[in-house]
């Protein structure tokens, strides 16, 4: 398959996300306006399967150490690479996907964002190398109607780009996407999500999730269909990292912001699936940054409480 | 008055030293092999294991040369509202490796239960719940029946009132219970049982319950605010012991 990728497509992207960084230059007295910081950042894959005759679990270890660079008006660009600390899954597809080559370092995801308002409704473009070992651009909405009721999309072209045998990047062609509404109950600070769409295995179905947000963590319930597995469900937690007291410096060493567990009762690992274009995207913050969108959890108390540093 | 009236009936019914069981080695509060009203805290987190000696197990499904053998099983649990609980299990199986017997196959399930009705003044706690829910749900959506098992399948009515006696409580459960499978009836029916929180040490509470089949007693302790510990004894000689971490994602602190 890695032969009908173009391969070396990867130079005029990532020129293409240069460009556009060098187009929005973060001036230095500007950006400390407007809070421009770098962080360093690291978390931890935790992978546990029981599914071999022969062994009695499977485990998965990978430090996942990444960098945000935020340079004011809600510009960021981020990446991440995986750095495998223990692997016995051993699959070829799934390490071919996640670019892995033999090696303990993997490419993760660089791309470039900017979140904006038009209106009422809340916007974040992105383009570069997602997860899922996708690249491309993507284009998130959230329309918010009520404090308790909003809508949300997600749409993005994107082509595979793999590392297996050298840079590879297939046609970017694929389109995926998914619209649907949110509801946020205020007082018990639970949300119930419900999404249609297509995505990025080339499936389509639709998704129902009731998320409960508790201080520093969130645990949610949730049912998915599709047309090529069918039904499938399970739980999703999402606790936040401490230390949840930091200074701001202009360049900040730190923990990822949160540990993911999903669960998946009948193990669908290729369907349903979005690609993020954060390196720390969860359910419980969502999209947006805190400071632009005020709605659901974010409504909530903050974990993250930030002094600036003087 | 007439909810008085109304409670009179229930509260001497669930008087009555009728047989009792636990839930804690699935993650759901209750006493040890029999359900009970009592909830956690809301926002609660659990994460334990549990030793289970064969006696605690159905008879089918957990057999190694025709003999049941003992276990263990771990799971995941959280009241995320005050009044249902949802629980993960995960119950290890014994297979043939190389000639050996491993613990190499697991069954899971999910058990959840509900409380419609808060304990009151004057009448007890009401709670509804099922065990091995998951199994179920996943042979409707897979329409295969064939490797999906139902081994603790369960669905149950409880009821749990609790009595200040001096400054200790005590508790008063009364179940139906209702096993989906044949070779679980022995459990099936009223069950039920009693606890003992002694006023010097509250954290801690004394079990006796009737399982439908045997008496079971047992002690449990919350130790440090996070560590939930329980040993018991089936048929008062067959010993099962659980291990729990525990805490308040809404980051309350409880004494127990």
């Amino acid at each position: 398959m890695l032969n009908r990728f173009r391969r070396f497509a990867a130079v005029p992207m990532l020129t293409l996300l240069l460009g556009a960084m060098l187009v929005c230059p973060p001036n230095r007295a500007a950006a400390q306006q407007k809070n421009m910081s770098f962080d360093i950042f690291s978390g931890l894959v935790f992978g546990f399967r029981d599914i071999s005759y022969t062994r009695q679990y499977d485990l998965y270890i990978s430090l996942t150490p990444g960098f945000k660079w935020h340079f004011g008006d809600h510009w960021q660009v981020a990446g991440k690479m995986y750095v495998d600390v223990l692997d016995q899954f051993n699959d070829p597809y799934y390490s071919q996907y996640y670019n892995r080559r033999g090696t303990i370092f993997h490419f993760g995801m660089l791309d470039l964002s900017k979140e904006f308002k038009l209106g009422e409704l809340y916007c974040k473009a992105s383009a570069g190398f997602f997860s899922e070992s996708r690249y491309g651009v993507d284009l998130k909405l959230f329309l918010p109607v009520a404090k308790w009721f909003a809508f949300e999309a997600q749409g993005g072209c994107t082509g595979l780009f793999s590392t297996a045998g050298g840079w590879g990047l297939s046609p970017m062609q694929r389109f995926a996407g998914t619209i649907g509404g949110d509801i946020y109950l205020s007082r018990t600070n639970t949300q119930l999500r419900g999404v249609i769409g297509s995505y990025v295995y080339r499936d389509w179905g639709a998704e129902v999730e009731a998320i409960r947000h508790f201080r520093h963590s969130s645990v949610s319930l949730y049912a998915n269909w599709n047309n090529k597995e069918a039904f499938d469900g399970g739980f999703r937690v999402v606790v936040m990292l401490p230390p949840y007291h930091r200074k701001q410096r202009m360049v900040n060493f730190r923990p990822a912001s949160n540990f993911y567990l999903p669960y998946t009762i009948m193990a669908h690992e290729w369907t349903n699936r979005m690609y993020n274009t954060d390196p720390e995207e969860n359910m419980r913050d969502g999209w947006f940054s805190r400071d632009l969108l005020d709605w659901g959890s974010h409504t909530m108390e903050p974990d993250f409480i930030i002094t600036p540093k003087e | 008055m007439r909810k008085i009236l109304l409670s009179i009936p229930i509260i001497l019914l669930s008087l009555i030293p009728l047989a009792v069981r636990g839930q804690q080695y699935t993650g759901i509060s209750g006493l040890i092999h029999v359900p009970s009203a009592e909830m956690r805290h809301e926002g609660d987190a659990c994460f334990g294991i549990h030793y289970l000696n064969k006696n605690m197990l159905p008879d089918v499904g957990f057999l190694y040369n025709n003999e049941k053998y003992n276990t263990y099983d771990y799971y995941l649990s959280i009241t995320p509202y005050k009044w249902i609980e949802l629980s993960y299990i995960c119950t290890k199986r014994m297979d043939v490796v190389d000639g050996e017997p491993v613990y190499k196959r697991k069954d899971r399930n999910f058990s959840m239960k509900i409380r419609p009705l808060q304990e009151g003044k004057y009448w007890p706690a009401v709670a509804i719940g099922c065990n091995d829910v998951g199994s179920s749900v996943a042979s409707i959506i897979t329409s295969n029946n064939q490797n999906v098992q139902l081994y603790f399948q369960n669905y149950f009515l409880a009821t749990t009132k609790h009595f200040n006696i001096g400054g200790n409580e005590l508790g008063v459960t009364l179940a139906y219970r209702y096993y989906t499978r044949d070779y679980n009836a022995k459990w099936n029916g009223i069950v039920g049982g009693v606890t003992f929180r002694p006023s010097f040490f509250p954290q801690a509470r004394a079990i006796a319950e009737w399982t439908g089949n045997e008496f079971q007693v047992g002690v449990d302790a919350l130790l440090f605010r996070h560590l939930f510990i329980q040993a018991s004894l089936k048929d008062f000689k067959y010993p099962n012991v659980g291990l729990c971490f525990q805490m308040n994602l809404l980051g309350h602190r409880y004494k127990y």
